[in-house]
């Protein structure tokens, strides 16, 4: 398998931030992610780990290397789609299928019939189909994350960028979602790499798990290997689980 | 919500017919003696001026003819300035340099009344129409300005983000996200530039009246040479109306069709 995202030497700092001597978030990261993984990422508050996203995103100016498929990126690009945590992420001005064709226009895609059969194909897929013609004032959280990953979707990126997108939904329609999404990355010919707090998503959702330490360095770099769909009752889940729960305790 | 704005129409409609009956009592009580009838003329009066107004003009120029003039003027002014204050205040999302010195001649001109600047102008210009219509725009550019400039700055960096993200270039960013994620203070600043333009263009039209070119303002100057105060009072009534018809004919109708539309405001 060939390596999708490469990552070597990354450096970023944010001087002047009282909160760190130096500034310093990330330091000589280095991380190679094959196509079709799942990656998530464990840690603390304050490790860098939103910063090492927004950094492969193009968000953010940084020194190292990051490769897409052997490219150097430094601007944002739709190869890399962002899903946030914030459900505010849809443009509240366009409609539910606006919103979906929007970026696939700006790609090249004009035909109105193929606009709105990709539309449709990737509501499906979120579940929430006949969507189209509302605002996104008129959805919940939950749906409104669906909207954003379907529109993610929908651009074929080589990789999906998850900043928690579910940490501020109830629990119920985090479970939900993060079935649905677990579902779609075994069907998508594409690559994730999800930041979570909390560890039994990690431990749901990620083919490989990485633990960063407070000091924005890989602690752990874990291949799930346990069978799916993984329960808390699966064998293997409660040690995995005490593992990054001591790693994140220490 | 329908029943409130019943309601707050209702008590509007009480206060406005309070008003008129102190008037009319006022009027009818002679109270300024012999200037009573200047100062506050009747109700039947004012009404019947109202109605002379439109039925014949002045010196054989139809009302309509000011009205017309004044509204060209004004819509000119209106368009110029916000295509301007677009255009300016999008160059500033551009360049840094650019809005820093942007920034300053927005706050800087903002508090120069255009009347201040009348002087200088004509000397620039002479005495023509278009003096009217500089005074509009500078009415016009410098508060939309303030409101486009806020409203970029308010921007929720995920929108600008998201934009960048689906590989928006900086023209796409500004049509695609800064505008419409801004609109709520566009539709403030159309509000403000509105009422500006159009005070703005009844004081330069009453300070310098052109005769080739007569607007409201400069009607209301000839009612007050001829001491015709029922007219003066009915060519006010006229300039509210306007302004009314113009606020709920145009800018709330703007504002239900986007940003309550986009429950962007309550």
């Amino acid at each position: 398998m060939s390596s999708v995202l490469s990552i070597r030497h990354l450096k970023k700092a944010y001087p002047g931030d009282p909160g760190r001597s130096d500034g310093s978030v990330l330091e000589d990261f280095n991380l190679e992610l094959e196509e079709r993984e799942f990656l998530c990422i464990l840690g603390p508050s304050g490790c860098g780990k939103t910063t090492l996203l927004r950094c492969i995103a193009g968000f953010e100016p940084y020194e190292g290397e990051i490769r897409i498929q052997d490219q150097v990126k430094c601007e944002p690009g739709t190869d890399r789609i962002m899903v946030f945590q914030d459900f505010n992420q849809l443009f509240p001005w366009k409609t539910v299928e606006k919103n979906i064709q929007y970026p696939l226009r700006k790609k090249g895609i004009r035909d109105k019939e193929e606009l709105e059969q990709i539309t449709a194909e990737y509501l499906e897929k979120v579940k929430l189909p006949g969507t189209e013609k509302k605002y996104p004032h008129q959805l919940s959280g939950g749906m409104k994350q669906r909207v954003a990953i379907a529109r993610a979707l929908a651009l074929k990126p080589k990789i999906i960028l998850m900043d928690e997108p579910f940490a501020a939904l109830d629990a119920m329609t985090r479970n939900r979602l993060q079935a649905e999404l677990l579902h779609i990355s075994e069907t998508e010919d594409c690559t994730f790499v999800f930041i979570t707090h909390n560890i039994q998503e990690a431990i749901v959702l990620g083919s490989r798990i990485i633990l960063m330490s407070g000091s924005g360095k890989v602690k752990i770099d874990h291949r799930n290997t346990l069978p799916r769909p993984i329960t808390p009752s699966t064998d293997g889940y409660g040690e995995l689980w005490k593992l990054f729960h001591d790693a994140l305790e220490e | 919500m329908k029943k409130e704005k019943l309601q707050s129409c209702f008590v509007q409609l009480v206060f406005v017919a309070a008003v008129a009956s102190v008037w009319e009592a006022t009027a009818r009580a002679h109270i300024f003696g012999a200037r009573s009838e200047l100062i506050f003329p009747t109700l039947e009066a004012i009404g019947s001026a109202f109605v002379k107004n439109f039925a014949s003009g002045y010196a054989g120029v139809s009302f309509w003819i000011y009205i017309l003039n004044s509204m060209k003027l004004l819509l000119l002014g209106l368009v110029l300035g916000i295509a301007g204050a677009v255009l300016f205040s999008g160059l500033s999302v551009a360049s840094r340099v650019f809005y820093y010195i942007y920034n300053l001649v927005v706050s800087v001109f903002d508090l120069i009344p255009g009347v201040a600047l009348l002087p200088v102008i004509i000397i620039l210009f002479g005495i023509r129409p278009s003096v009217i219509v500089f005074l509009v725009v500078h009415a016009v550019i410098w508060p939309m300005s303030r409101n486009i400039l806020d409203g970029f700055a308010a921007i929720p960096r995920i929108y600008v983000e998201a934009g960048k993200n689906i590989g928006l270039n900086q023209l796409e960013l500004l049509t695609g996200v800064y505008i419409p994620a801004a609109t709520s203070y566009l539709v403030s600043g159309l509000k403000v530039s509105w009422a500006r333009a159009w005070r703005g263009l009844i004081s330069a039209e009453m300070i310098f009246g052109i005769a080739s070119c007569p607007g409201i303002g400069l009607y209301i100057n000839q009612m007050r040479t001829n001491m015709k105060n029922a007219e003066m009072y009915a060519t006010l009534i006229v300039i509210v109306l306007i302004g009314v018809l113009v606020q709920y004919g145009i800018l709330e109708p703007i504002e239900t069709h986007t940003v309550k539309k986009w429950g962007m405001t309550k």
